[in-house]
């Protein structure tokens, strides 16, 4: 523990450093910039990103835990969008027909639009 | 490749396949309605659910009609010919034009006459349920909607050099 009789090593440095006067102006945006890089420093490359990403498949894809939900999970999904696409293709196809037949039949079906 | 890898991919894989094979299977009867020599028809037998004998009925009804609609469109084609001649040599109207107005509206009511006759007839062809439903669909979908006319006349309204008959 330090007393107050104790003198600091480093004192000497520190009373150089309060005396210290920087004179030569800061060039300029000089701030933003270091905070640039500071945010640059912190941020993961993409590299890195995809080393993390390639690591987490890895440890957890091969168990069965994970493995099963997630295969499940794309499963349905190719499921739900399989039978949505089929939908709206079937809707249109109605639409057209249904259009082609009435526009067969009615010779005045293009100033006819129904609401 | 490594195991997670080739979980991964036969999870993408796997989506791929089912969304291939729900798409195929849920669009069959599309391909099947295209594949018909007439689609349209094709689809009023899928819509309204017709047996074949229906269907059989149907289709020469269309093929009888479809003549007679097609020359009264002619008639109309020559009308609307003959009445943009007369309006382009003068500018009053003359009891030619009147005449030729009264024909046109004449052959088109003959047209509408015409047309919802063939609903009828199409609709009777139908079990009651599925004839009701046609008949309203029919109806509303064409000409003999009441008042379409009228609503497109209103909806012009608006139009700033609109000049009202």
């Amino acid at each position: 523990m330090k007393t107050e009789h104790q003198i600091d090593p480093d004192e000497p440095l520190l009373r150089a450093l309060r005396k210290w006067e920087v004179s030569e102006p800061l060039p300029p945006r000089f701030r933003e910039q270091v905070w640039q890089r500071i945010a640059r420093a912190e941020m993961p490359s993409q590299e890195m990103v995809w080393a993390r990403l390639s690591r987490l498949i890895e440890a957890a894809l091969p168990r069965p835990r994970f493995a099963i939900p997630y295969l499940a999970a794309l499963l349905l999904l190719g499921v739900v969008a399989g039978s949505w696409a089929a939908q709206i293709r079937t809707s249109r196809l109605d639409a057209t027909l249904s259009s082609r037949y009435l526009q067969s039949l009615d010779p005045f079906a293009s100033v006819t639009t129904p609401p | 490749m490594k195991k997670g890898g080739i979980i991964l991919l036969l999870g993408v894989l796997l989506c791929a396949g089912t969304f291939a094979g729900f798409y195929y299977a849920g669009t069959s009867c599309c391909r099947g309605l295209m594949k018909e020599s007439q689609p349209e028809l094709a689809w009023l037998k899928k819509e309204f659910n017709l047996s074949d004998a229906e269907f059989k009925r149907v289709t020469e009804l269309h093929a009888a009609y479809l003549p007679q609609c097609a020359e009264r469109c002619r008639r109309l084609d020559e009308l609307n010919t003959e009445l943009h001649h007369l309006l382009s040599v003068t500018n009053t109207l003359t009891p030619e034009i009147q005449a030729l107005l009264t024909e046109r509206a004449k052959t088109r009511s003959d047209c509408e006459a015409e047309m919802l006759k063939h609903f009828l007839e199409v609709s009777r062809t139908m079990p009651l349920e599925q004839s009701r439903r046609y008949l309203a669909w029919a109806e509303q979908q064409t000409v003999l909607r009441p008042q379409s006319m009228e609503q497109s006349h209103h909806e012009a309204q608006p139009a700033p050099h609109h000049e009202h008959h």
